[in-house]
């Protein structure tokens, strides 16, 4: 996740100011260390990384505290503000004919993020094709062509032609009657002079309406100069930052986007065709001051679920049997990676800190629920109060687990439903807040 | 490459001498005021001046001769710049701290002669912890393919895109050159254009490549690679695997599996230099998994700073084998420590790059 959960580094820090309602020099300073080494564990440039502390140090002893705040919701605000001056901007992807270049360091996803670019226009209904310009690294070729045809994607590419410029001009030729084409180029650093030359000359030929830089989740320090080299080459549009699926941080793209004056319109977030998404600059911020990101999770549940499979009308009701938990696990599992999921949760803010091992675990014991009702009956799942212990020990030998592990399902399933029962009276303030201390309690196992 | 890090470092080693120096300058300027004031007083007695003059002036000479101990407070600010730098320098934080606090740890309480040069204590001290991170008294790699049972089977794993394929390829050729010949396994079933990858170099380099179908089990790709070299007398294997996030469970237990079936005698980690923090996540958690034997650390010529290389040494405790450093087959340097600290801290102005 970029950058981490900064909230989470300075949750101690902020203790100490809940309920204050002024800052003093002292404590500012306090806070300031704090963000200054989170920012740069997360590879924030640190330049980048002291001119954005000072800011917040400036400000947070200057502003008043506004009416009804306490200090920590001050400071919040104001790093929220100072990172949306760099980070608040999203590059805009229109929907219509265009060009596309794809530049970057080597290795840093170029050519993946080229295929899972291609589907996300073809996805949105434009004819869209890929043009293979890397005629340096071997392999690079096969690779497209191979990743293209696995997906349907229409490529062009000239096997032995080292010349990249020249396959551009008759990729561009041949391919004429695609609305979006995309080009792959070979990797590159700074240093390389040739093969800047290269690309500038391709970009000359292309008139790319997009020049996507793509970068690194991992890279360091270094994410500043070379952005500020391919800006100075060819002008940057736009930055797509890869492998977030990692532990790494992506403070680098901070770095580049500052360097670059662009902003960052992708993330890559796993291998798999799908995982690029647009970047959403709101649920980031929110993310990164310790506000938890259910903007994103809801937008996720409404894209991968239909509203029937969430069963959300018979919850709204108030109707939560087992047959509707049953129906949510599913959902849940169809939204992809459980710990991208769990991740855009605030646990944060709630205390609760999840390592990749609890992902694990819920996700089995998820999937072990699943096992346990599969042996229940229809009338079961619809009257789970039915439950006496003759009940719970025949699904315990149907389902292969035992006694007390039932007993598991049917004390979470209360405990949801309790959480689900708040739905009920239009009581939406301070929900999400109640429902994740539960379903967080329930999943630290 | 390293020269920005080595220039932060010489600045932060001129900033601790010169707080040294100007703390000690400023007590001596501030004696030799009063001496001033009281030789221009002039309502006291000659020998009321002697005597007040006499008392100043030894303590003078006392803390021109004496020494002076560093305390915690001095040193606060230089220090400070130092984590800067090596932060700069893209050494991942966790180090920066266990180097900066070695350093502190030397310096405070150390007595010198005041009005001396800290120069030289300072970058002893700094020189030492950076030193003590780095080293490794293991054998090197060329001793390790000498002395090894043949044939020595090396696997090369890392996370996606840090250029295992093509480090590969020149671990390859630097055997061939040396006489030792090589047989490569393809063990990336997985990422598209990764055999053929394999194949353009293997055909390259006049070397075979033992390879599968794109799916196919990697343990069995790189075992039959090892029965070829077994029967043919081949010396080295070397063998590729697909990039993987060292997050995902599933990928890193087959790498277990591949470890177990195989025995390789090196399970060599690819990172690249321009990694900042997270390459000690990764090199932990590979290490956790499947163990590392060392570290080659690509893309150096990209004017990296070098700092990774002092993040993966300190958490594996493994040697950095070798550097890769641009696109041809001969570009790859074996790492030595002196050579890193002599570029880190040596004045050697010329450079690469």
């Amino acid at each position: 996740m970029i950058l981490g959960n900064l909230g989470n580094s300075l949750k101690e820090t902020f203790n100490k100011l809940a309920r204050l309602n002024k800052i003093d020099k002292k404590i500012a300073e306090e806070i300031i260390k704090d963000v200054q080494r989170a920012l740069l564990q997360a590879d924030v440039n640190v330049k980048l990384v002291m001119k954005l502390s000072e800011n917040i140090k400036k400000r947070a002893l200057k502003e008043e505290v506004l009416e009804g705040f306490d200090a920590k919701e001050h400071i919040s605000k104001i790093i929220y503000e100072e990172f949306s001056n760099i980070l608040g901007k999203v590059t805009e992807i229109e929907l219509k004919r265009q060009n596309i270049m794809m530049v970057g360091l080597q290795g840093s996803g170029k050519t993946t993020s080229t295929a899972k670019l291609a589907k996300y226009f073809q996805r949105k209904g434009l004819k869209t094709c890929v043009i293979c310009a890397d005629t340096f690294r071997p392999g690079a070729y096969d690779q497209l062509s191979q990743l293209c045809k696995v997906h349907s994607i229409p490529f062009y590419g000239e096997k032995g032609n080292e010349n990249a410029v020249d396959v551009v001009k008759n990729g561009l030729n041949e391919m004429k009657e695609y609305e979006v084409k995309i080009v792959d180029t070979a990797g590159r650093h700074a240093l390389e002079d040739d093969l800047i030359q290269e690309m500038k000359e391709i970009n000359a030929v292309l008139k790319p309406d997009h020049k996507f830089l793509v970068l690194d989740a991992a890279i360091g320090q270094e994410a500043e100069v070379q952005s500020r080299k391919f800006s100075e080459a060819i002008g940057i549009t736009g930055v797509i930052i890869t492998k977030l699926d990692g532990t790494a941080k992506g403070g680098g793209a901070l770095s580049a986007v500052s360097e670059t004056g662009s902003s960052i319109a992708f993330i890559g977030v796993g291998e798999r065709i799908d995982d690029l998404e647009k970047f959403d600059p709101d649920s980031f911020i929110s993310k990164l001051v310790g506000l938890g990101d259910l903007k994103s999770l809801m937008e996720r549940v409404q894209e991968s679920v239909k509203p029937d499979e969430m069963a959300v009308e018979e919850v709204l009701k108030g109707k939560f049997t087992l047959k509707e938990m049953y129906k949510q696990f599913e959902a849940i599992n169809k939204m992809g990676p459980f710990n991208q999921l769990l991740q855009m949760i605030p646990f944060g803010g709630f205390g609760i800190d999840l390592k990749d091992k609890d992902y694990e675990k819920t996700k089995y014991k998820l999937d072990r629920y699943k096992i346990i009702m599969d042996s229940m009956t229809e009338y079961e799942l619809e009257n789970p109060a039915c439950f006496d212990s003759s009940r719970i020990r025949r699904v315990a030998i149907g389902s292969g687990s035992d006694i007390a592990e039932v007993r598991d399902l049917l004390n979470y399933y209360k405990t949801l439903k309790k959480a689900f029962g708040m739905f009920k009276g239009g009581n939406i303030r301070g929900l999400p807040g109640k429902f994740m201390k539960m379903f967080g309690r329930e999943i630290k196992i | 490459m390293f020269k920005s890090l080595r220039e932060k470092l010489s600045s932060v080693k001129e900033s601790i001498s010169r707080t040294i120096h100007d703390k000690d300058k400023e007590k001596v300027t501030s004696l030799e005021d009063e001496i001033e004031t009281i030789s221009k007083k002039e309502d006291l007695s000659k020998e009321e001046k002697a005597q007040k003059l006499g008392f100043i002036k030894k303590a003078k000479t006392f803390l021109l001769e004496g020494e002076s101990i560093l305390n915690e407070k001095d040193l606060e600010e230089p220090l400070w710049n130092l984590e800067l730098a090596l932060m700069e320098g893209n050494v991942a934080l966790l180090v920066v701290e266990a180097i900066v606090s070695s350093v502190k740890s030397n310096l405070i309480g150390r007595k010198k002669k005041l009005l001396a040069h800290t120069d030289e204590i300072v970058e002893d001290v700094l020189y030492e912890s950076i030193k003590n991170v780095i080293k490794n008294d293991g054998l090197s790699f060329d001793e390790i393919i000498e002395k090894s049972d043949k044939p020595v089977v090396i696997l090369f794993v890392g996370v996606n895109g840090t250029g295992k394929t093509t480090t590969i390829a020149k671990v390859a050729k630097r055997l061939k050159d040396k006489g030792y010949s090589v047989v490569l396994a393809s063990g990336d079933t997985y990422r598209t254009g990764a055999l053929e990858q394999l194949e353009i170099h293997g055909e390259r380099l006049g070397l075979k490549v033992i390879k599968h179908q794109y799916g196919s089990d990697p343990s069995a790709v790189i075992y039959d690679a090892i029965e070829h070299a077994k029967a043919r007398g081949i010396d080295v294997v070397l063998a590729d695997t697909a990039g993987r996030m060292h997050t995902n469970s599933n990928l890193m237990r087959e790498l277990q599996k591949i470890k177990r079936i195989n025995s390789p005698d090196l399970t060599i980690f690819v990172d690249e230099a321009i990694a900042g923090n997270d390459a000690l996540e990764r090199a932990k958690l590979f290490d956790e998994a499947i163990g590392l034997d060392g570290t080659i650390l690509t893309k150096l010529d990209t004017d990296a700073k070098g700092g990774t290389a002092i993040s993966i040494s300190y958490i594996t405790g493994k040697p950095i084998f070798f550097f890769g450093t641009g696109q041809s087959y001969d570009d790859l340097i074996i790492f030595q420590e002196d050579w890193l600290l002599n570029k880190i801290f040596g004045n050697d102005s010329e450079e690469e790059n």
